[in-house]
């Protein structure tokens, strides 16, 4: 029982981790229907702040601050760059353009700063753990598991009481009456980007001090954990980006732990299995966004 | 036509005796992607000793070294056309990535053309022997590093062990070959468990070998980062207190930098910096070129592999031609390269080299030993 309860405590945290993750694309994508690709990348860029702070000794907790600034601006200005001159072309041109973002900044990481990974210190507190009665829990899995509350609850006020949340909220559900009624689409996807930049540097955080190190091809993985999870929880949905992060952490973990060893080799497809099969009994996802109008044949 | 022929063969005899002041080397390494981490910085110490050689006038004071050098992007078909490119431009030697799966992607090729290539710094044993005659390897093989460790484990008085790896490549799977020499030596095996590259929580993983009773005494892992951090941090925080051990692919600052749950981590890697070695010596003109100390061993690798060419041609009379050097290589014995001697003779392709036992030690390397495994012991190379 207690090996039960520890492995759900490891499956909240990483489920924590992806569902801040996949709602930082379900932000982008339920404003201007763009899958940003790049969204890891903005991970790398708080990554190599947090190396960068490291190497100058700025105090950890500070580091954090400037490293979800550097993901906020630099998701504004991908925006302005990038996504602004596409806004209004096909999905498949702005999919392609997120692509085309995601490489470039590699190919600039690894050109710029060094193809291999940087090392990131860490505070030692990270690594430690914490028994309560039979549980052993890591302080990056509490730091996790709180985080996640916390942004959860942030972002549920602030989409419920602030203007702009109001406002991303309606332009979610109709972009064309959302503008009718006054709502400039400028500050709606710049906020949306500016929020899910946020969403990103949070979760580099955590993801980074779990493995201490930043590299140029860092995003790719969290980005696909998140695309998987916030199309479990329903494309566009905030709830089900949430709802869908955390299935799939508990998927990932009690796979891994409950799985016969023969068979823990073929982990990822059976995960990805299980994901299909939900999507057969719910198409469009666990709780799907409220302006899903498309029709499944 | 005659005349057009004549003129050719006066040409080309002209030509010849230039052509042969100059060895091509084609270099079609992973510039960008996945194994650039690996690949760049051996380009560095190929780009070191090649200008050390060209700067004294060439290989033996005549024979200047040109690099031909294309990015393979991390990619085997690349790789494969990257190399009928470099074959085509008339290259001698060519050098390939640093994983095994890119370079058997371009063995056809080589083999065709007849010309050698050497791996920048792939380890499994399994690369030249799929290879063939023409495919060389540059690092201590993997099962070579398991024996060591495996070894040093035993002789440390550990008797029980549990490894983790990963099917995804060869490299990885290198504690299957722990485990084949932990139990030949009368080591018992309590278990094992396998991840994905890239895998970013291990956790699941951790939990599960924490509740084992008893306790490994060893695990071993040849995981590199990003993963290894998050494996060690993920263990030790689950309260696993076992000896744990790796391979070269940790040999990186980031190991250096985890603080206490890295002490007293042992790993396998190509070369040890000694007071008054050779490594030491291309360390210190690493920094004078490039302003920085090196951050890991496969820049001293790289100086390596120009280093056994050049003791190649020297072998073959000062000659450019690809069959002849390829023998020539094949025949090699103890070259001196800046992280260890290096032998090609009477192996199929990977060298015989030296394997250092490093430990971290209050955030430092500490050299345990370098010491030659038993050669009944080592494991036939397993195609996994």
């Amino acid at each position: 029982m207690d090996l039960f309860l520890q492995q759900t405590v490891n499956a909240f945290a990483l489920g924590g981790t992806y569902a801040l993750l996949a709602l930082g694309l379900a932000m982008v994508f339920s404003t201007m229907g763009l899958i940003n690709f790049a969204h890891g990348e903005l991970m790398t860029i708080a990554g190599y702040i947090l190396m960068a702070c490291g190497l100058a000794g700025v105090p950890f907790a500070f580091s954090i601050l400037l490293a979800i600034a550097a993901a906020v601006l630099a998701a504004i200005v991908m925006e302005r760059i990038a996504f602004r001159p596409v806004r209004n072309a096909s999905g498949a041109t702005m999919l392609v353009t997120s692509f085309a973002v995601s490489m470039i900044l590699q190919v600039l990481f690894q050109n710029f700063i060094s193809a291999r990974s940087q090392a990131v210190l860490v505070p030692e507190i990270l690594s430690e753990s914490v028994r309560f009665g039979g549980l052993v829990i890591g302080v990056n899995k509490i730091a996790a598991i709180v985080t996640t509350i916390v942004m959860l609850i942030f972002l549920d006020r602030f989409m419920k009481h602030h203007r702009i949340g109001i406002a991303m909220r309606a332009a979610a559900e109709d972009f064309s009456v959302a503008r009718l009624m006054g709502i400039r689409a400028n500050t709606v996807i710049a906020g949306a980007f500016a929020l899910s930049g946020f969403l990103a540097g949070v979760a580099a955080v955590l993801w980074v001090s779990q493995r201490a190190s930043v590299d140029p091809l860092m995003g790719f993985t969290p980005v696909l954990k998140a695309f998987i999870a916030a199309i479990l929880g329903g494309l566009g949905s905030l709830r089900g980006a949430v709802a869908g992060g955390f299935l799939l952490g508990f998927i990932e973990i009690y796979l891994a732990a409950y799985l016969p060893s023969g068979m823990q080799e073929f982990r990822d497809p059976i995960a990805l299995c299980l994901v299909v099969l939900v999507l057969i009994f719910r198409p469009n996802g666990l709780i799907p966004s409220p302006a899903l109008k498309a029709e499944k044949v | 036509m005659n005349k057009l022929l004549i003129s050719t063969l006066l040409a080309s005899a002209m030509a010849f005796p230039a052509a042969a002041e100059t060895l091509r080397v084609g270099v079609a390494t992973a510039q960008t992607g996945a194994l650039a981490p690996f690949d760049t910085p051996v380009i560095d110490g190929i780009h070191i000793a090649v200008d050390e050689i060209n700067e004294a006038g060439g290989i033996d004071g005549k024979i200047k070294i040109e690099l031909l050098e294309k990015d393979v992007r991390s990619d085997a078909a690349q790789t494969s056309i990257a190399t009928q490119e470099l074959v085509d431009e008339g290259v001698s030697v060519i050098v390939l990535p640093c994983d095994a799966d890119p370079s058997l992607a371009a063995i056809g090729v080589i083999t065709e053309a007849q010309i050698p290539a050497i791996s920048t710094c792939a380890s499994s044993p399994t690369l030249p022997q799929i290879g063939g005659d023409y495919m060389f390897a540059n690092f201590p093989g993997d099962n070579v590093q398991a024996t060591v460790s495996a070894k040093w484990a035993y002789d440390e008085g550990h008797r029980s062990a549990y490894i983790i790896y990963s099917p995804d490549t060869q490299y990885t799977t290198m504690p299957l070959y722990f485990a084949e020499v932990f139990e030949k030596l009368g080591g018992k095996m309590l278990g094992e468990d396998t991840h994905t590259i890239g895998q970013q929580d291990f956790s699941a993983i951790a939990t599960r070998i924490a509740a084992l009773d008893p306790q490994p005494d060893v695990i071993m892992t040849s995981t590199y980062e990003p993963d290894f951090p998050s494996m060690l941090k993920a263990l030790r925080a689950a309260g696993v207190e076992s000896q744990i051990i790796g391979s070269d692919g940790i040999d990186s600052p980031t190991t250096f930098s985890l603080g206490a749950v890295a002490e007293g981590l042992v790993f396998t890697t190509a070369g040890h910096p000694t007071e008054g070695s050779p490594l030491e010596a291309f360390n210190k003109k690493f920094e004078e070129v490039n302003g920085k100390a090196p951050e890991t061993v496969f820049n001293a690798v790289g100086y390596d592999l120009i280093k056994v060419i050049e003791a190649a041609v020297i072998a073959a009379d000062g000659s450019t031609d690809a069959q002849t050097l390829r023998d020539a290589i094949a025949n090699l014995e103890n070259v001196q390269g800046a992280t260890s001697t290096i032998t090609y003779k009477g192996t199929d392709g990977m060298p015989l080299r030296e394997v250092s036992l490093i430990r971290v030690k209050d955030g430092g390397r500490e050299l345990i030993g370098q010491p030659t495994p038993d050669a009944s012991l080592i494991p036939e190379p397993r195609v996994q």
